[in-house]
């Protein structure tokens, strides 16, 4: 059963702005989602929808298989969230920042300090959260989110403002609180290479559409289809109808021959062919995509 | 509810801490009774002569509330009412509010409850400071004798409550425009603008049909220069009612609750 899941998600904003186009979003239980996309492409608007902030206006959400608007405090109750800059009281100190929300969700005082140390801000004491540092707000935010023991935990742009020391201690937290607590944790991003390390699944967005969606294994095949060969001769012309007729799918882009990759051994007889036919091979180079490339091929 | 409802508030008054709410509160309600301390202890002449009449009592009430149900009342409202509203809107933090399990019907009346009771808080300090307007120049001046006359307790009971009843509609329409409006220039300017335009439409025929004036024409009515007829404190009921009704039908309707 998927934790989270919508269907069909339409948003806009006015007439002429549509941010959502139809987002179809699968999370299942215990995955660590990593939802990217570039700068407005509707991330923000759909975690907002999920949470209720945002009047829906077309499509279904459902958590745990049940829609939300009829299950909307039980949801909420287990449901931890950080949306976009930090929400925090700055005439408050950290700790009586997360009293105010202790007080709601009426869980044990303690779970105020032991937050706290989960994200490194004990010291703080009297200081007021509105003299915090950009990081240390952000780190008092992911307490926030953690402070009722959710079994969701729903971030936006978590690792905004924190050192790179801050985002490998999240990256660490997180994956342990997934892996420890089996907490679903949906989490949004600008940059794969951040939380490609992080992820199990993985949605990308753009536009307001959904690209792709699927396991990270899934992205990489993904990855290795579109991997190709690029071989540079002296006679691109005949060369090319010598690789056809070896029932390979190649053609010719900005004077090269591309065409999909090859095992080795493949390679060594293509060329043996080539040469045979007094055709000179000057460059055969294999062009891998990373992960990035295919994110940027995706939101092109 | 009735539980969620008490934790919630409870969370309230967590946020309230370290503001300028109890502030703002105290010396609004001192002000007067502070000035009229001092104004008594200058002119003694009158001082010593004035605590023995028979309408010392009335005298003095009347000296507390005249700036207080025109100007400071009124105003003490609007602030509560930004205050406790911006809260939200300067830390960014209605979102992080809206996603608590918790029923925005609770949340709104837990945030009405906060300014419930900074305006219960305002009119007991203000009674005490009036009974200290009274007393205090005897306590220092031996020739001043105490009030001849026993504090009229009933009688100022039922004087606040008027009061508290003809302040209901601006408590309740500065909560509409607070919770409405991001900016809070927006509310408090239009407090401002409301209490002006009430104060001149105090000798308007319809004057008592403007919903900021009930409390300037609370005096008018001890003055019986109101018809009888016209119920002020029914129609100030009235108001509250329909504007607390607005606000939290046009609260639950907001399109993006942060
Ligand atoms: N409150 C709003 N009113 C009008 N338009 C909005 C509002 N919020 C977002 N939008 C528009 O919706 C689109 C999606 O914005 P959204 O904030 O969801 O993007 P995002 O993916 O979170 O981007 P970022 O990475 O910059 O945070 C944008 O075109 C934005 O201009
Ligand atoms: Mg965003």
């Amino acid at each position: 059963m998927n934790t989270i899941e919508t269907t069909n998600l339409v948003h806009a904003f006015s007439e002429k702005e549509i941010a959502l186009q139809g987002i179809n979003m699968q999370v299942p239980e215990g995955a660590i989602y990593g939802f990217l996309g570039p700068n407005g492409a509707g991330k923000t608007t759909t975690l907002r929808l999920l949470l209720g902030l945002l009047k829906k206006q077309q499509g279904t959400i459902s958590f745990f298989g049940k829609p939300f608007e009829q299950n909307r405090i039980a949801t909420l109750q287990k449901v931890g969230s950080l949306i976009e800059s930090p929400s925090i009281y700055a005439h408050l100190t950290a700790t009586e920042n997360l009293a105010v929300l202790q007080k709601i969700y009426q869980c044990p005082k303690q779970r105020i300090a032991e937050v706290l140390e989960l994200v490194g801000l004990s010291g703080t004491g009297k200081k007021k959260a509105g003299k915090f540092s950009l990081g240390m707000k952000q780190r008092l935010s992911i307490a926030i989110a953690m402070l009722n023991d959710p079994s969701i935990l729903i971030l936006d742009e978590p690792t905004n403002g924190l050192d790179p020391n801050g985002i490998i201690e999240m990256r660490e937290l997180l994956k342990r609180l997934n892996q420890e607590k089996k907490i679903t944790i949906l989490i949004s991003s600008h940059l794969l290479s951040e939380i490609e390390k992080l992820v199990t699944h993985v949605g990308i967005i753009h536009k307001g559409n959904m690209m792709f969606q699927g396991t990270l294994p899934e992205l990489i095949s993904k990855q290795q289809q579109t991997s190709h060969l690029s071989i540079g001769t002296s006679d691109n012309g005949r060369a090319l109808s010598i690789i056809n007729d070896q029932q390979l799918n190649a053609k010719i882009t900005a004077e090269k021959i591309i065409l999909p990759l090859l095992p080795k051994e493949k390679i060594v007889q293509m060329n043996e062919l080539l040469v045979k036919n007094n055709i000179g091979v000057f460059e055969i180079t294999t062009v891998k995509n990373d992960l990035e490339t295919i994110f940027m091929d995706l939101i092109k | 509810m009735i539980t969620s409802f008490i934790h919630s508030f409870q969370s309230e008054l967590i946020k309230k801490r370290r503001t300028a709410a109890s502030w703002l509160m105290l010396m609004s309600a001192l002000f007067m009774p502070a000035l009229i301390i001092f104004m008594r202890m200058i002119s003694f002449d009158s001082t010593y002569k004035e605590v023995g009449l028979k309408h010392f009592w009335e005298m003095i009430w009347f000296r507390n509330w005249a700036a207080m149900g025109m100007f400071f009342l009124p105003l003490s409202i609007i602030l509560f009412a930004s205050l406790i509203t911006n809260l939200e809107f300067k830390n960014n933090t209605w979102k992080q509010l809206h996603t608590t399990p918790q029923s925005l019907t609770v949340i709104f009346f837990s945030k009405f409850a906060v300014i419930m009771l900074m305006l219960i808080q305002l009119f007991i300090v203000f009674n005490i400071g009036i009974y200290l307007s009274a007393i205090v120049p005897s306590v220092l001046f031996r020739a001043v004798a105490f009030p001849a006359q026993p504090f009229p307790f009933y009688p100022y009971l039922k004087g606040s409550f008027k009061f508290f009843i003809d302040c209901l509609p601006i408590v309740a329409l500065q909560y509409l425009l607070s919770l409405m409006f991001k900016n809070f220039i927006v509310p408090i300017a239009a407090g401002f603008g409301l209490l002006v335009a009430s104060l001149l439409a105090m000798n308007w025929k319809y004057g008592y049909l403007v919903p900021y004036t009930y409390c300037p024409m609370n005096f008018k009515e001890n003055q019986g220069k109101i018809d009888p007829s016209i119920h002020l404190h029914t129609c100030a009921l009235i108001y509250f009612v329909v504007f607390m009704i607005a606000a939290y039908i046009l609260y639950i309707r907001k399109k993006e609750k942060g």
